[in-house]
């Protein structure tokens, strides 16, 4: 229990300043000072306190309890991932939950801006495809879905990145999706004020702040895990700024794709990294 | 392949002759998910829908009346009941009994809407759906045909032959209709314009899970 307290805790913390990172290299990059590295740590704990309001057309209780789903979705994947090593598929189908909360959080509301984010999310599931073809590939790779047996593979025969790269393009993809300000980031395009968190305000932000920032230093810490084997915790820390530094300098100099051509570039890159795969395999 | 490869160690099973249902934690995640969705959907009400009015200033409340939200609300139930059933069964046949009344189900909770633009969505996923049940069945009764059985507890011992992989990507192809994910979700997303934000969720989430449980049952034949 503790240990998973303890997790959940990094877990809070350090995504939450990769976040304040990310939106720091964005500013640096388009020659704006920027927020502080902390101001999205302080920006999560000040919602928790701030009043919160329920619009009169939410649907109830779901427009509340679709926010506690999401918190305590992401504290299962801290404890299958970095706690358990457990299975891979797991962090899938808790990926696929967050995408139900996305697209349930702005359809609650009944606000016209959630509602077109709650329809993008659903186009938006092209986003899975990739992943999907990454965990498949891993799978065919190491004969194992779990996480401890992935990391076992990669210390005897050395990092997926180097024997499947393609996969690791393609989970690279989801990150890049699920970065703020993300060329693929039709969801919270700002024509849609804040997609499907317009209508989330005082300790329902915070949660869904809280579990951003988890869901974004899981995604990096399975990203790490899985192709670049057995990390100490120095290394992790290292990957994860650099990542963030790499998404954070590709979303500042790229504008947000219309939801078509989003789709159709993440169905088609997804394609032909699954197919160069599979033949690399093969041979 | 084994269960535990997939879905981390077995927790227990349920021995019903040749068929045995088997829980392990991926399986008990989705199961348990699914029945909290369900009930939140059973207790939920549904929202207003705030729509601008064309040639005015002022708003449309869109609502789901009375009627509608009964059979809506029951149809929802019964799909995450299905769902959740879909999670745990360890028997091929009943799994892709579950994938066609889910797409069925899909289809019910939004047909009685009256927009058209909603309905037009569902006809069309209903076309697919329909079209793609028979390589659904069809790649089970080939798989059931080439090896005698259809626990998955005893196909994932059996090595996969030319025919099972020809079942098993049949059986893909079922699966990718009727849940109408990608490439068949475009048919499906205008559904989602529809009030009734609790009952729509469960079309997604439907679709979803059964894609993951999908993959589990299709690497324990396959491999």
């Amino acid at each position: 229990m503790a240990d998973i307290l303890i997790n959940v805790f990094i877990a809070f913390l350090a995504g939450s300043l990769l976040l304040g990172l990310h939106r720091k290299i964005m500013a640096r990059v388009q020659k704006r000072p920027g927020p502080p590295i902390i101001q999205h740590l302080l920006h999560s704990l000040k919602f928790f306190f701030k009043e919160t309001a329920f619009p009169k057309t939410v649907s109830m209780p779901f427009y509340i309890g679709i926010v506690f789903i999401l918190a305590a979705i992401w504290v299962v994947g801290v404890i299958v991932g970095p706690v358990a090593h457990g299975s891979l598929l797991i962090l899938f189908g808790v990926y696929a939950v967050y995408k139900i909360v996305e697209h349930n959080s702005g359809s609650s509301s009944g606000s016209p801006y959630g509602k077109a984010s709650c329809v993008r999310a659903v186009l938006s599931a092209a986003t899975e495809l990739p992943l999907f073809a990454a965990i498949v590939l891993v799978y065919l790779k190491t004969g194992s879905m779990n996480i401890g047996d992935i990391i076992s593979y990669q210390a005897t025969n050395g990092p997926l990145i180097f024997s499947i790269p393609l996969a690791a393009i393609m989970f690279f993809l989801l990150l890049l999706s699920k970065s703020p300000y993300s060329p693929f980031g039709i969801t919270k395009d700002k024509a849609l004020v804040s997609g499907f968190e317009t209508e989330h305000f005082g300790f329902l932000r915070g949660f869904i702040m809280f579990s951003e920032s988890i869901s974004w230093y899981v995604m990096l810490w399975v990203f790490l895990t899985i192709f670049f084997g057995p990390l100490s915790a120095v290394g992790y820390l290292i990957g994860m700024i650099v990542l963030t530094f790499i998404t954070g300098f590709i979303n500042s100099t790229t504008p947000i794709l219309n939801p078509n051509h989003s789709v159709m570039t993440q169905i088609t890159m997804g394609a032909v990294c699954f197919i160069g795969t599979v033949v690399m395999i093969l041979i | 392949m084994d269960f535990v490869t997939l879905g981390g160690n077995l927790l227990g099973t349920i021995p019903l002759g040749d068929i045995v249902l088997y829980i392990t934690p991926l399986s008990l995640f989705l199961f348990i998910v699914l029945l909290v969705f369900t009930l939140l959907i059973a207790i939920s009400k549904t929202e207003t829908q705030v729509e601008a009015t064309l040639m005015k200033l002022s708003n449309t409340n869109v609502k789901v009346g009375k009627k509608e939200f009964k059979q809506r609300r029951f149809l929802s139930v019964i799909c995450g009941i299905a769902s959740a059933g879909a999670m745990i069964t360890g028997d091929l046949f009943n799994f892709t009994l579950f994938m066609a009344l889910i797409g069925i189900l899909n289809i019910g909770i939004v047909s009685a809407v009256k927009q058209t633009t909603v309905l037009n969505s569902a006809y069309q996923y209903g076309l697919i759906a329909m079209m793609c049940s028979l390589p659904l069945f069809g790649g089970a009764s080939i798989i059931l045909a080439s090896t005698g059985t259809l626990s998955l507890a005893v196909l994932s011992q059996m090595p996969a032959t030319p025919m099972v992989v020809f079942g098993a990507v049949l059986m893909l192809l079922g699966i990718l209709g009727e849940s109408g994910v990608a490439p068949f979700f475009a048919s499906k997303a205008e559904m989602f314009r529809t009030p009734g934000s609790p009952f729509i969720v469960i079309i997604h989430l439907s679709s979803l899970f059964i894609i993951v449980r999908a993959v589990e049952i299709l690497l324990l034949v396959l491999w």
